[in-house]
C-alpha cells in the first residue's frame, strides 16, 4: 500500500500529458457528443432545445440506421477474417531466410504507406469499366466489372469496398502478424518435429497459440475499421448505387454528402456516440472470446 | 523453389494496383484518355506528375506535411515513453481503471471527436495554424499499449539494481529504459508519422487557408478536376505516397524488428 | 462465462434489432414536446408557420459601401470558394488583377469543396467567418436562416448599382422574401447534349433539336427504331442532376410550384407539392421510355460525373441524347477532340435547350453566388462590395466565361472579349445563356428556396432511381414526398 501511494506522485506526473491531451480531445468531445445527442439544434447550433434519452433509442431503431448497421457488420464480415486470412498466409509465405527475402517483405507491407485516400483513389481508377485496367483483364470472369462496373451494380458495390478495404490493410496487418511469427521460439517447433508432428500440426499447436496475441489484436483493429469505415465510401460509391443504397455505412450516413442528418447536429451526435457503444461492445465481446485461447508469454 | 514462385505471384498480386497507377501516372494527359489500358509504359513522361504538382501546389503541402508529421512523431514517442512507464514500473491506486480508460479511447470513433474539437481549436484560435494540425495528435493509446509491452519485457531485476543505486525514475526512463526500446520507438515512430502524413479528417476540418493545408488535402482537390484531367490524380497520388514508400523500403527492418522486440523476452 | 454470454447477447440483440422501428431518422424531432425558441409555431406539420411576405430590411445589417473611400490602409479580405482545378486558376486570376488593380483592397481565397465550404462556415464562430462566401444555389435558405450575412440587396441600394444587364433570371434566383440576398457569379444550367450524326441517320433534322417532352419520345423512338443507335436518350439519377436538379427544372418549364409559398420565395416553405398529377405525369415518361428500352439509366452518375455523356461515345450501345449540365461543354468538346470515339466526334455535338413539360422555354440556374458576410465591420464590408461588383462586372464576367465554360451572369458580357469570340468560334456555348434569358418572368421560374434542399434532392434521387427501375410511381413519389415533408418541418421547427 506505501507503494502505491509513494508512486502517485511520479505516476500522475507521468501520466498528466497524455491524460491532458487525450482528455481535451477525445474524452471531452464523446461526453459532449453524448449530451448533445439528446438535443435538437439550429443550423449553427446557436439554439438547441432538450428532446430526451429517447432520442438514442429512436435513433438506433430507425430504418436508416438500422440498414447501415447492417451494411457495416456486412462490411466487416467481408474484410476481417479475410484481413486475418491473408495477413497470416503472407506472414507465413515471407518468413523464411531466403535469398532476397526483404524485398518480398517490403513488397507485402507496402500498402501500410497508403492512405485511405490513396488507397480508395488507386481503386477507384482500377475498376473504371472505361478506363480501368481491371475490366479488361477479367471481365470474361466478372461480367459485371464491365457494365455496369462493379461499383455501379447494387449486388458487387460493397465487396469491391471490401476488397480495397482488405488490400489497403494488408500492409498493416502483415507487419503485425509477422512480428508476432518472428517472435515464436524455434526451440518449440524442432521439438514439435522431434514428437513426430507433421506441418499442419506444427501449425495448430505451435504457430497459431503464439501468434494469438497478434491475431487478436488484428481482429480488433480490423472490425473497428470495418465499422467505422467512411473514406472508402465517399470515394468509391457515394452510398450508392441507387435506389438499394448499399454500401451506406453508420458513418456515411452520418457525414456524407446526401446525408439526411448533415445539418442536424443532434441527431449527428446521437449517431456517433452509438457508433462509439457498437465499436465498445465488438471490441468487449472479442476480448473475452480471445482470452481464453491467447496465450501471452509473460 | 516453390516458394519464390509464390511469393512472386503473390507480390505483383499485391503490388498490381499501385503499378497500374504509377503507369497511369506516367502518361501525358492525351494518352491517359487513348490508351488507357496499357499496362506498359506508353510514351513515359513526368508532364502529369509536374502538372499535379503545380496545379495542387504540392510542394508546399509536402513541407507542412513533413513538419507536422516529424512534430506528431516526436511528441507521440515522449507522451508515449511517459505514460507507459506509469503503467509498466509504477503503482497506483486506480491503476486497473485508469488503463481501461486508455483502452476506451482508442475506440471512439474520428467522426464524434472531429466537430466538437474544431470548436475547441476555434475557441483558441488555433484554426488554420500548425499548432491546431499537431497538438489534438500528441497523445497516442497506440503508443501507449507498445510501449508498456516492451517495458514489461524488461527484467525486473534491472529496475531494482537502479533503484538501489539511486537512479530516480526519470533517469531511469532516459538511460536505461529507452535505450533499450530502442526499435520499438523506432515502430512507433514509423507508424505515427505513417499515420499523421495520411491523416485527412482533422486537417480538412481545422485549416482554412491554403498555407497550411496538407498533402492529402490536396490530393482530395485535385480529385475534383474535371474528365481530361482526370489523371491528374494518378499524378498527385505517386507524389503523396512516394516519400512514404521510400521511408518504408529503407526502414522496414526496423519496423518489424521493433514489434518482434516487444514481444520476446528476454 | 456468464460476461460472454451477456455480451454474446447484446451483439445478438444488435444483429437481431432489424425488426427496426421502420421510422425514418428525420422524424424525430418534431413530435416532441418542447419549449422551443420563441416566435416558432412548433413542430405541427400542418401549421404555417409566420408567413412573412417581406422581410423587414431594417432588421438586416446595413451595407454602407461608401466606407471604403475612408478606409486607412489596405483592407484584408478572405473569400471562400468551392472552386477547383481550372476554375480555382481562374478564380485565382481574376483575385490577382483585382488585388493588382488598386491598392485598397486585397483578397485571398481559400479554396475546398462547396460542402467543406459550407461546413465550416456552419460550424464557425463569426470571428472566424470570411468576409466573402461562395455558395451553390441550394444553400440560399440555410445562409439566410444563418443570420449572419449582409444582403447584397442593401449594398445595391445603397450605391446605386446598376443590375439592368444581369439576367433576371440569374438574380431573381437569389431573391428571397423580398430582397436580393446574393449575387449570381458562376452560373450553369441543363442543356441536351445530341450526337448529330446519329439525327441524321435516323432521318431527323440535326439543327432542331427536341424541345417537348412528346418530341423526345418520338424521337428516340424514331432514332432507335433506324437503328441509328441503341438508345434515344441516356437518363442518370445523380442528386445533383438528373435525380434531382433537373426534377424542379420540369417543375419551373411546367409553371408548377415545387413547394408551397410560391416556392418558399414569397413566405416560409413547409411541404412539398411534387408528387401531384404533373409530377406523376413527368416521371411515368421518364420510365416509360426506361421500359420501351428507347432510354437508358446509366445509373447515379457517382463516378465519373460524366457517365451519362459517355454513354453518347459509347462504342457498343451509344445514347443519341442526354441532358447534362452546360458546364460540361468544354470538357466533352475536349475529350472529343482526341478522336478515338469512332462514333462522334467534337464537330458532330449538338446542343439545344432543356426539353421539357410542353416545351416551355426557361431554365432554373445552377452554380453558386457571392455573400457578403457581415462583421458588423462597414469597411470590410464595402471592400466586399468592391470585390463582387469586380467579379460580376462585364468584362470580367467575359473573362470567366470563356475559361471555365460558366454562362456569363449578364448579357453585356457578350459584347467583351475573350467571350464575345468564344461565342463567334462555337455558337453552341450560347444556348446556355439564352434559354435562360428565355425564362418567364413568373414566380414560378425561380426554383424551390427550402432549408434542407440538398437532402430533398438526395431523397427524390433514391425515388427516381427506383422508378425508373419499375417502382409504382404514385407510391414511391408520396414516400418521397413524406421524407421530404419530414425533413422540411424539422428544420423548420429548429431554424424558424
Amino acid at each position: 500500500m506505501k507503494r502505491r501511494l509513494r508512486d502517485l506522485p511520479p505516476a500522475l506526473a507521468m501520466l498528466v500529458p497524455s491524460m491532458a491531451l487525450l482528455g481535451v480531445w477525445t474524452v471531452y468531445p464523446l461526453v459532449k457528443a453524448i449530451r448533445t445527442g439528446h438535443l435538437d439544434c439550429n443550423l449553427t447550433a446557436t439554439k438547441c432545445r432538450d428532446v430526451g434519452w429517447d432520442r438514442y433509442v429512436d435513433v438506433f431503431t430507425s430504418r436508416q440506421f438500422q440498414d447501415a448497421l447492417m451494411v457495416s457488420v456486412k462490411l466487416a464480415l467481408m474484410t476481417v477474417p479475410a484481413g486475418l486470412l491473408l495477413g497470416l498466409g503472407l506472414a507465413m509465405l515471407a518468413d523464411k531466410h531466403l535469398r532476397g527475402i526483404g524485398f518480398f517483405r517490403t513488397a507485402f507491407a507496402s500498402t501500410v504507406a497508403t492512405s485511405v485516400a490513396v488507397a480508395s483513389l488507386v481503386w477507384f481508377v482500377l475498376l473504371q469499366p472505361e478506363i480501368g485496367v481491371l475490366s479488361d483483364l477479367f471481365s470474361g470472369w466478372i461480367p459485371a466489372l464491365k457494365n455496369p462496373g462493379l461499383l455501379r451494380d447494387p449486388d458487387t458495390a460493397l465487396p469491391a469496398i471490401a476488397v480495397s478495404s482488405v488490400w489497403a490493410g494488408l500492409g498493416f496487418t502483415f507487419i503485425v502478424i509477422s512480428a508476432g511469427l518472428q517472435s515464436v521460439p524455434k526451440e518449440l517447433y524442432e521439438s514439435a518435429l522431434v514428437d513426430g508432428a507433421g506441418s499442419w500440426r506444427r501449425f495448430t499447436n505451435v504457430t497459431l497459440p503464439m501468434v494469438s496475441p497478434s491475431l487478436m489484436f488484428i481482429t480488433v483493429v480490423l472490425t473497428t475499421r470495418a465499422l467505422q469505415t467512411y473514406g472508402e465510401v465517399a470515394l468509391l460509391t457515394q452510398g450508392g448505387p441507387n435506389p438499394e443504397r448499399p454500401t451506406t455505412t453508420i458513418p456515411y450516413l452520418i457525414y456524407g454528402e446526401e446525408s439526411l442528418i448533415r445539418n442536424n447536429l443532434g441527431l449527428k451526435s446521437a449517431a456517433a456516440v452509438l457508433l462509439f457503444l457498437i465499436c465498445l461492445v465488438f471490441a468487449l465481446l472479442q476480448f473475452r472470446m480471445f482470452d481464453k485461447r491467447v496465450q501471452y508469454s509473460r | 523453389m516453390g516458394r519464390y514462385v509464390l511469393l512472386v505471384v503473390v507480390s505483383v498480386i499485391v503490388l498490381f494496383p499501385i503499378w497500374a497507377v504509377l503507369m497511369q501516372a506516367l502518361k501525358n494527359g492525351r494518352d491517359s484518355l487513348d490508351h488507357p489500358r496499357s499496362l506498359l509504359p506508353v510514351d513515359l513522361t513526368f508532364e502529369t506528375i509536374r502538372e499535379a504538382w503545380t496545379q495542387g501546389n504540392l510542394g508546399r503541402l509536402l513541407a507542412n506535411s513533413l513538419f507536422v508529421s516529424v512534430a506528431v512523431t516526436i511528441g507521440v514517442v515522449i507522451t508515449s515513453l511517459l505514460a507507459a512507464y506509469a503503467f509498466a514500473f509504477l503503482d497506483f491506486p486506480g491503476k486497473g481503471l485508469v488503463f481501461a480508460a486508455f483502452l476506451a479511447t482508442m475506440l471512439v470513433p474520428a467522426e464524434v471527436t472531429v466537430v466538437i474539437n474544431r470548436r475547441t481549436a476555434e475557441s483558441l484560435g488555433w484554426v488554420s495554424s500548425y499548432q491546431g494540425l499537431i497538438v489534438p495528435s500528441l497523445a497516442s493509446t497506440f503508443g501507449v499499449f507498445l510501449v508498456r509491452q516492451m517495458f514489461l519485457q524488461l527484467p525486473k531485476e534491472l529496475r531494482e539494481a537502479a533503484s538501489l543505486d539511486g537512479v530516480g525514475h526519470l533517469r531511469y526512463l532516459w538511460e536505461v529504459a529507452a535505450p533499450l526500446s530502442r526499435p520499438t520507438l523506432g515502430a512507433l515512430g514509423l507508424f505515427t508519422f505513417l499515420g499523421t502524413w495520411n491523416a485527412y479528417l482533422w486537417p480538412s476540418q481545422v485549416i482554412n487557408d491554403d498555407d497550411h493545408k496538407t498533402v492529402q488535402i490536396g490530393l482530395a482537390s485535385l480529385r475534383n478536376a474535371d474528365i481530361n484531367h482526370l489523371n491528374l490524380v494518378t499524378g498527385g497520388l505517386v507524389i503523396a505516397a512516394l516519400p512514404i514508400f521510400v521511408i518504408l523500403v529503407v526502414f522496414q527492418r526496423q519496423l518489424v524488428r521493433g514489434l518482434t522486440a516487444g514481444a520476446v523476452k528476454g | 462465462m456468464r460476461r460472454t454470454r451477456l455480451l454474446g447477447a447484446a451483439v445478438a440483440l444488435i444483429l437481431v434489432a432489424s425488426c427496426s422501428s421502420g421510422e425514418s431518422i428525420v422524424s424525430d424531432g418534431d413530435d416532441k414536446d418542447t419549449t422551443t425558441s420563441a416566435g416558432s409555431s412548433g413542430s405541427d406539420t400542418t401549421a404555417p408557420a409566420e408567413t412573412t411576405t417581406t422581410v423587414a430590411a431594417d432588421t438586416l445589417p446595413d451595407c454602407p459601401t461608401a466606407a471604403l473611400a475612408d478606409a486607412t490602409g489596405t483592407v484584408d479580405l478572405t473569400f471562400w470558394h468551392g472552386m477547383s482545378g481550372t476554375l480555382e486558376e481562374e478564380l485565382q486570376a481574376l483575385t490577382d488583377a483585382y488585388n493588382s488593380s488598386q491598392s485598397k483592397v486585397k483578397v485571398s481565397l481559400v479554396g475546398g469543396s462547396y460542402e467543406e465550404t459550407f461546413d465550416k462556415y456552419l460550424q464557425s464562430n463569426q470571428g472566424n467567418r470570411p468576409d466573402l462566401m461562395q455558395s451553390p444555389e441550394y444553400t440560399l435558405q440555410a445562409l439566410i436562416d444563418t443570420e449572419s450575412v449582409v444582403p447584397v440587396g442593401k449594398c445595391i441600394d445603397e450605391s446605386g448599382f446598376d443590375t439592368s444587364a444581369f439576367i433576371p433570371a440569374a438574380l431573381a434566383a437569389y431573391e428571397a422574401q423580398g430582397m436580393q440576398w446574393s449575387l449570381p457569379f458562376n452560373v450553369s444550367n441543363p442543356v441536351l447534349f445530341y450526337n448529330k450524326k446519329v439525327f441524321v441517320a435516323a432521318g431527323l433534322d440535326p439543327e432542331k433539336p427536341p424541345t417537348s417532352l412528346e418530341e423526345l419520345a418520338s424521337y428516340s423512338k424514331q432514332i432507335v427504331d433506324s437503328g441509328a443507335a441503341k438508345y434515344g436518350l441516356a437518363l442518370e439519377s445523380g442528386f445533383d442532376s438528373g435525380g434531382g436538379w433537373f426534377i424542379e427544372q420540369w417543375f419551373c418549364k411546367a409553371g408548377e410550384y415545387y413547394v408551397d409559398g410560391d416556392n418558399g420565395r414569397t413566405s416560409r416553405a413547409t411541404e412539398v407539392l411534387y408528387n401531384n398529377a404533373s409530377g406523376v405525369e413527368m416521371l411515368t415518361f421518364l420510365q416509360q421510355m426506361v421500359a420501351d428500352q428507347t432510354a437508358v439509366n446509366v445509373g447515379d452518375n457517382t463516378q465519373s460525373g460524366y457517365d451519362n455523356l459517355l454513354k453518347l461515345a459509347d462504342s457498343q450501345e451509344p445514347a443519341a441524347m442526354t441532358i447534362a449540365t452546360s458546364a460540361s461543354l468544354g470538357p466533352v468538346l475536349d475529350v472529343l477532340g482526341g478522336g478515338q470515339f469512332p462514333n462522334i466526334g467534337s464537330g458532330d455535338v449538338g446542343v439545344g435547350p432543356m426539353p421539357g413539360p410542353n416545351g416551355n422555354p426557361g431554365v432554373l440556374i445552377g452554380g453558386a453566388s457571392l455573400w457578403v458576410v457581415d462583421h458588423d465591420d462597414p469597411v470590410r464590408a464595402a471592400a466586399a462590395w468592391d470585390f463582387i461588383t469586380f467579379l460580376t462586372g462585364a468584362e470580367q464576367q467575359s473573362q470567366w466565361g470563356a475559361g471555365t465554360g460558366y454562362v456569363p451572369v449578364r448579357s453585356d458580357a457578350l459584347e467583351f472579349e475573350p467571350y464575345k469570340s468564344t461565342l463567334a468560334n462555337d455558337p453552341r456555348f450560347a444556348v446556355a445563356g439564352e434559354q435562360l434569358e428565355a425564362s418567364p418572368d413568373a414566380l414560378t421560374s425561380a426554383g424551390p428556396v427550402v432549408g434542407p434542399l440538398r437532402a430533398m434532392r438526395a431523397v427524390m434521387a433514391v425515388a427516381v432511381a427506383a422508378i425508373l427501375g419499375g417502382a409504382d410511381v404514385q407510391a414511391t413519389l408520396d414516400d418521397a414526398a413524406q421524407q421530404s415533408n419530414a425533413l422540411i418541418s424539422d428544420y423548420n421547427a429548429l431554424n424558424d
